[in-house]
């Protein structure tokens, strides 16, 4: 239906008389294309309550500031707008398009609030400014705490909208943070940074969080115990538990997109391997035995390969084996260090690490082989690729403003921003699945 | 029955300060280690006097430790098991390694109730993950080496730390070497049953 709306939405701009004196352009998802400018009105308060000044703005805020992520978005500034939220519509008929066709803006959200104790309610309405017609409303309901998420939702919404496919703003995401301290611990936040949550605090080094495909619970490598070891923190409960702690090495595990099993690299008579875990953490079925570093596994979206680094051929590379006959082959031919694969959830692609003169950068590479395409340059490190849930966007790590922060960028490597500023060191991201 | 449950008391009294401070008659050879946490806990008749030569020598602190405390992880020269180093990507013994190795294998030779952890390190160059491989690497190198030597395998255990405890953080080709190390730590002995 969202398809068929943005099929028409696209031939009906395209087709508009040039008297309007307007440029006409559908939203073109793609290198080079230019971004299609939206304004995002801050919300009518539709009874006074504490606090509506603020959840008015930060609703927009929140919105504007995913829509501009994107970089398919040009959020057209507040300074501009012209009409007063409060004391327009809403809804079709309520409120003049010519007062925001004349500020640039080509689409409008608007919308209103509704806060009762700690109850909220939000309607929020995505309108096409050129045609004068809604394109989607929503109403949403939670506590006033849930503004921001509410927010997110919508701005995925819009999102679809305009492409087909949901944004990806109702997620979370996991990273290991020094914040200015000498301990790596785990933090998780929203992709824009709000709502950050230290999730250990054992002073001492913590790495490597994935998420279940629930969305329930992160998996981290941790010392706190003296020597490194798998855990499992259930971010509802607030539980933490060892979940293994063999003998030797035990680092990065990630679990099956069905929930079922866990793959890590673990350390036996000295050599480094993959091996599969069940649920429980107990190893079921060792996947690699070559006398060299076998490390870094991760899934295909359709749980049957993992991608994982090898230097069986003399340095690392990044392989895929097939879990049915255990079989691998090589993905990577370029370069002479390339780790931390990461695959996409589209399943076509992988995003990994490699150095190149001395640096390392993000690169992506067809599951099937093929050209891997570099995605960053200049003279810093930038590792350790996480994808978004739609396979749209990548989250990784760099240092080029010095400690290193937090980045997120077009699959295309377009758009390139920083998404973290805190002091110290932020590395080893993790993008959530889209949340429940 | 009151006799009885003193007995039973002073039993588990007596195994707890074994438990403890390990067997005094047990220990062989001079104690150079000290365990570090527990110390507190050891009731001061445990302690056994330490010969002159043995204070003078300097323990080195695992990377936990040195982190913990905010120090960097560094042997130090009165160490009597050295550091030995690594080429980048690498964890074969290369020959200034071999003779450092053989050096450190006569000391333990020389010294058989002492345990060693062997660290493995890397320097802050590619991922968290690899580098974590790479390190344990280098640690079961250097503990295949001394095994080959023939210290006996029980008294060597390993550990990496990747690149998460590095002794210095210069970008420089210097800094690199120092931290592409496996460091040898000596824990305390095992009390004999």
């Amino acid at each position: 239906m969202a398809v068929r709306l943005f099929i028409i939405l696209f031939f009906v701009l395209s087709v508009l008389p040039s008297s309007l004196g307007a440029q006409v352009r559908g939203l073109i998802v793609g290198p080079g294309a230019e971004r299609y400018p939206i304004a995002v009105s801050p919300l009518k308060s539709l009874a006074p309550a504490k606090d509506e000044a603020r959840i008015s703005e930060e609703i927009a805020d929140t919105i504007s500031r995913d829509l501009m992520l994107t970089g398919w978005f040009r959020v057209v500034d507040r300074s501009a707008y012209i009409e007063d939220p409060q004391r327009t519509g809403i809804t079709l008929g309520t409120f003049d398009f010519r007062d925001w066709s004349t500020i640039g803006a080509e689409a409008l959200v608007k919308g209103g609030f509704l806060i009762e104790g700690d109850g909220l309610t939000v309607e929020l309405r995505l309108f096409d400014v050129y045609q004068a017609k809604e394109m989607v409303g929503k109403r949403y309901t939670g506590k006033v705490k849930d503004f921001r998420r509410i927010a997110h939702k919508f701005a995925d919404e819009i999102i679809f909208q305009f492409t087909g496919v949901p944004g990806i703003f109702d997620t979370k995401i996991t990273y290991v943070s020094t914040a200015g301290g000498r301990f790596k611990e785990i933090y998780t936040s929203h992709l824009d940074g709000s709502e950050r949550v230290q999730i250990t605090s054992n002073r001492t080094i913590n790495l490597s969080p994935s998420w279940s495909p629930d969305g329930r619970s992160l998996l981290y490598t941790s010392y706190k115990e003296g020597k490194p070891s798998l855990y499992v923190f259930d971010l509802f409960s607030g539980k933490d538990a060892r979940f293994l702690s063999s003998a030797g090495l035990n680092v990065g595990g990630r679990w099956s997109p069905d929930g079922q099993s866990v793959a890590t690299t673990l350390e036996r008579q000295g050599n480094v391997d993959i091996y599969l875990l069940d649920r429980a953490g107990k190893v079921v079925r060792r996947l690699t035995d070559d006398p060299g570093i076998d490390v870094s596994p991760t899934w295909s979206p359709d749980g049957k390969r993992i991608a994982f680094v090898s230097n069986r051929s003399g340095s690392p590379q990044i392989y895929i084996m097939e879990l049915g006959n255990g079989k691998a082959r090589r993905l990577t031919y370029s370069g002479g260090y390339n780790t931390s694969p990461d695959w996409s959830p589209k399943g076509d692609k992988m995003a990994y690490t490699g150095r190149v003169g001395g640096r390392f950068h993000i690169f992506t590479i067809g599951a099937d082989g093929g050209d891997p395409q570099q995605l960053t340059s200049g003279p810093a490190d930038n590792e350790d690729a996480s994808w978004s849930p739609d396979g749209r966007f990548i989250l990784f790590s760099s240092n080029r403003a010095g400690p290193y922060h937090l980045y997120l960028m077009q699959a295309s490597g377009e758009n390139q921003q920083r998404l973290t500023a805190s002091r110290g060191d932020d590395r080893n991201p993790s993008w959530s699945p889209r949340l429940q | 029955m009151v006799e009885r449950w003193n007995l039973v008391l002073c039993g588990f009294l007596a195994l707890a300060l074994i438990g403890l401070g390990g067997c005094p008659a047990a220990r062989t050879g001079p104690e150079v280690a000290r365990a570090p946490a527990v110390e507190k806990d050891k009731p001061a008749k445990e302690r056994v006097a330490k010969p002159e030569k043995e204070v003078k020598e300097a323990r080195a602190p695992t990377a936990l430790e040195a982190l913990r405390r905010g120090e960097a992880p560094v042997t130090p020269k009165e160490s009597p098991l050295k550091e030995i180093y690594f080429d980048f990507d690498r964890y074969d013994i290369r020959a200034d390694a071999r003779a450092t190795l053989k050096a450190n294998g006569d000391w333990l030779k020389g010294n058989p109730g002492v345990r060693v952890v062997i660290e493995g390190h890397c320097d802050e160059r590619g991922t968290n993950e690899y580098n974590l491989a790479l390190g344990a690497k280098r640690a079961q190198a250097a503990k295949d080496y001394l095994v080959q030597l023939g210290i006996a395998a029980e008294r060597l255990s390993t550990i990496s730390y990747g690149e998460e405890v590095p002794v210095c953080t210069e970008k420089t080709e210097q800094c690199w070497q120092r931290n592409r190390r496996a460091r040898f730590v000596i824990t305390p002995a095992k009390p004999a049953t």
